[in-house]
């Protein structure tokens, strides 16, 4: 390469292409986004945190949580499973449809599917098997019923009911999304925690009530305060069991950080339902735990009560 | 100023080159070291502290979440940035055949850099970290530290502008490269997350594409530059294709800069982005291959030089730790492996293995070919400095096995929602104090390079201060016999 310039434009043409895919374009394509008005609820989502919960977040950031916790769920494409809810009048016609979706069930399994409504006939499909076998059923005068049916480790693991979207994080600053899971991710945490002294407790000493957590502690979110003789124990004070209790005359009170942490820890929540959060529907059933594989549903031949 | 012309039409000795760029390179390299040491002890805290929570949690300062964001900075910016700058000077002024013009400019740049460092290092200590990983400086230091870059970089662009060949040498090509990308992607960096945030997930996107430009075009580029330089020079090999060497450096500038978004797969973004990362990262394979084609058989040419020369197994495991780095980076942007891959530390695992074994291993080693020409004086302990080699791979290969390995165990685990979150976090644990081990290793590695270029500073120091002290103390033998 001869020529200087040559050399400067060319890795500063490689170096702007680079820098309008990587943030440009997604600036312009959702630096727009609004909160989405839910009317059911009369909210707009997400929901402003209370100015605790706002300082809060800024304690999270201090201490670092997010080098440990991640704020994501992720969730596989979507999959559908199929519920036979009425077979209609015609129950030839139906077992007829149902053998057509149902390769492997021979004419007797099939009618005894038939007989005893509602059954799950497919568990984990894709959207066009799940449209196909809805057409030929309902053609045959039976009724079907298809829901959500796959989740993915994080929503099996109860870290979300639903993969978290870009509007989810329209009022976070920073953001928390976190790269690496040595801790449960908390996008959620509020949704299925909501008691303040567990949190608290969690904070002192995440071994008091989980044995062998690798948690670390924060002792200094809290203070220690000497109670002079025949003074009542303050109600702020964190109630621990007696390994991890202080001595005696000594009370643990949680300071203003700890409890800011704690309204942020309790304001975390992505649940809300809206059109973006539904995954993107396709053909593959693939879940690489392989559990949640398309599968025929083992008919269920004992009828229900 | 610039340097009359006459000047610059005489092509200079390496000793004049050296000589005009000795103080800023030595200066650069000094702090490098010290950062390096520092970083270190930071690192093996770290480390500790993810199989011992209990270990100094009284201490705000030390807490997990502050000392691995205080320790990779120093690593990142104090050794990385610093050590790779004072090696892009040095080959830019030898490769050129200019002597280095802006010395104090330099010198003044550095000690910005070093106060905006020091300040932000504390300041995430402190709480004030900015919470977007890789760009934890607080708004009070990270200007600093542009600032210190901008008084420094463009001089080694001048020394290419002025070269004495039009034609120019590979390593030119990606310390240009290198030298243009770092102000860009740390000022974008920035701003787009803690001066004029984006809203929302587009920090995070702007986190990525920033940390893409660090780790591959930055860090890659000065690797590839020292790369390039020594080993034809250590092994006497030349480089064999020249077109190849071409295709290389343009597929690496083109594609990657590309594969940021990869460690935010499946999070909420736009599907395209991160399909877009994903063939950047394939992509990326094509420059990975011009680089191993072209100075892989030097380097199976010199195994038999191998005995006894430390700086060419320092480049020689760099070359090869960047070149697994690379196609390892390219394999786990694959939907398959992700998915085992992803939130554990594997990707972490391969920006270490980039960073510490590719690039740091280079430009120790490059230190260790150019500290002696600046000082006209070799190093004082071979012992040393061949410790320092074993320590500094054997924590490489530790530090990969532990976050590789230890990552798809973790991944597994975290997939199979049988296994309770505290088995999952727990079966980490072992890999955990394996990185702690790898860590310490490092530290005593860069304690052994850190003793060494003391020693060495304290020799010079010797020959030049003895001789004028007792010069002092001594009465001018001259005037009596006048
Ligand atoms: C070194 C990594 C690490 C850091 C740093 C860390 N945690 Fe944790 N955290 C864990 C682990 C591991 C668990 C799971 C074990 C447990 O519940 O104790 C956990 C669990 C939790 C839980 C319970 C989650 C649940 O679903 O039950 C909460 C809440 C929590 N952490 C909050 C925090 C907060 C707030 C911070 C910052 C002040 C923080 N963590 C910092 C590792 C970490």
């Amino acid at each position: 390469m001869k020529h200087g310039p040559l050399l400067f434009l060319g890795v500063f043409a490689a170096f702007f292409a680079s820098w309008v895919a990587g943030v440009l374009a997604p600036h312009l394509q959702i630096g727009g986004q609004s909160l989405v008005q839910i009317d059911d609820l009369g909210i707009q989502y997400p929901l402003d945190r209370t100015g605790e919960a706002k300082q809060g977040a800024q304690v999270y950031r201090a201490q670092g949580c997010h080098y440990c916790h991640t704020q994501q769920v992720l969730q596989e494409p979507l999959l559908s499973r199929l519920t036979l809810t009425d077979a209609g009048t015609n129950i030839t016609d139906a077992v007829a449809a149902l053998r057509k979706v149902r390769r492997d069930l021979d004419a007797d399994a099939a009618t005894e599917l038939v007989r005893h409504p509602p059954q799950v006939i497919l568990a984990h499909a894709g959207a066009s098997a799940t449209d196909q076998a809805t057409r030929l059923l309902t053609n045959a005068g039976a009724r079907v019923e298809s829901t959500i049916a796959n989740l993915g480790p994080d929503l099996r693991r109860g870290w979300g009911t639903r993969r978290t979207v870009s509007r989810d994080y329209l009022r976070d600053q920073p953001v928390f999304l976190g790269q690496i899971r040595l801790g449960p991710d908390l996008a959620n945490l509020g949704a299925r925690q909501t008691n303040t002294t567990w949190l608290l407790r969690k904070l002192y000493n995440a071994r008091i009530d989980l044995p062998g957590s690798t948690m670390p502690r924060y002792p200094y979110l809290f203070t220690e305060r000497r109670l002079r003789p025949g003074q009542a124990p303050s109600p702020d004070a964190l109630a621990l069991p007696s390994e991890f209790a202080p001595p005696a005359g000594i009370e643990i009170i949680p300071t203003r950080e700890a409890r800011q942490l704690v309204a942020y820890l309790l304001s975390l929540r992505s649940d809300a339902l809206f059109y973006e959060v539904f995954p993107p529907p396709t053909d593959q059933c693939r879940d690489k735990t392989g559990r949640d594989h398309e599968r025929p549903v083992r008919p269920n031949l004992v009828p229900r009560p | 100023m610039p340097p009359p012309v006459a000047a610059s039409l005489a092509p200079a000795a390496p000793a004049d080159l050296d000589r005009s760029c000795r103080w800023p390179v030595l200066v650069l390299g000094g702090l490098s070291a010290g950062w390096l040491v520092f970083a270190a002890v930071l690192g093996v805290l770290a480390a500790i502290k993810l199989h011992a929570p209990g270990m100094l949690a009284n201490i705000e300062w030390l807490t997990y979440g502050r000392v691995q964001p205080a320790a990779w900075n120093a690593l990142v910016f104090g050794f990385g940035a610093l050590a790779g700058l004072a090696l892009a000077l040095w080959l830019m002024v030898r490769l050129s055949g200019v002597p280095l013009a802006g010395t104090g400019t330099i010198l003044f740049g550095a000690a910005v850099w070093q106060v905006g460092l020091k300040l932000g290092v504390l300041g995430v200590l402190a709480g004030d970290s900015t919470g977007i990983e890789g760009l934890e400086l607080p708004r009070y230091a990270s200007p600093l530290l542009l600032a210190g870059y901008l008084l420094i970089a463009p001089w080694a662009l001048v020394v290419f502008g002025r070269r004495q060949r039009r034609e120019s040498y590979i390593s030119q090509w990606y310390l240009v490269t290198a030298l243009l990308v770092f102000p860009w992607c740390f000022a974008s960096g920035y701003v787009l997350t803690s001066f004029l945030p984006l809203r929302g997930v587009l920090q995070a996107a702007a986190q990525a594409w920033y940390l893409q430009q660090l780790w591959v075009l930055w860090f890659g580029s000065l690797t590839l530059a020292a790369l390039f330089y020594f080993l034809p020079k250590l092994t006497g090999a030349a480089v064999p294709s020249r077109s190849l060497a071409l295709f290389g450096f343009w597929t690496f500038v083109a594609f990657g800069g590309l594969g940021g978004l990869t460690r935010y797969a499946g999070g909420p973004f736009p599907a395209w982005m991160l399909s877009l990362a994903v063939v950047g990262n394939v992509l990326t394979l094509f420059a990975i291959y011009g680089v191993g084609a072209n100075l892989l058989p030097s380097l199976r040419a010199a195994l038999s030089r191998l005995s006894g020369n430390v700086v060419l197994w320092f480049l020689g495991f760099s070359l090869l730790a960047w070149l697994t780095a690379g196609v390892l980076t390219a394999l786990n942007s694959l939907a398959t492996v992700r998915h085992l891959t992803h939130f554990t530390l594997v990707t972490p695992g391969l920006d270490q293995l980039a960073f510490l074994g590719g690039f740091g291993v280079a430009a120790l080693g490059g230190l260790y070919v150019v500290v002696p020409c600046l000082l006209g004086r070799d190093w004082p302990s071979r012992f040393l400095a061949t410790l320092h080699f074993g320590c500094a791979a054997g924590a490489v290969v530790l530090l990969a096995v532990a976050f590789l390995v230890g990552g798809l165990v973790h991944g597994a685990a975290l997939n199979n929602t049988d296994v309770a979150f505290l088995t999952v976090a727990k079966r980490y644990l072992p890999f955990a104090s394996t990185g702690t081990l790898a860590q310490l290793l490092w530290l005593v590695g860069s304690g052994a390079f850190a003793v060494n270029f003391l020693w060495l500073l304290g020799a010079c120091a010797r020959t030049i201060c003895v001789p004028a002290a007792r010069a002092l103390v001594e009465p001018l033998p001259a005037e009596g016999k006048a």
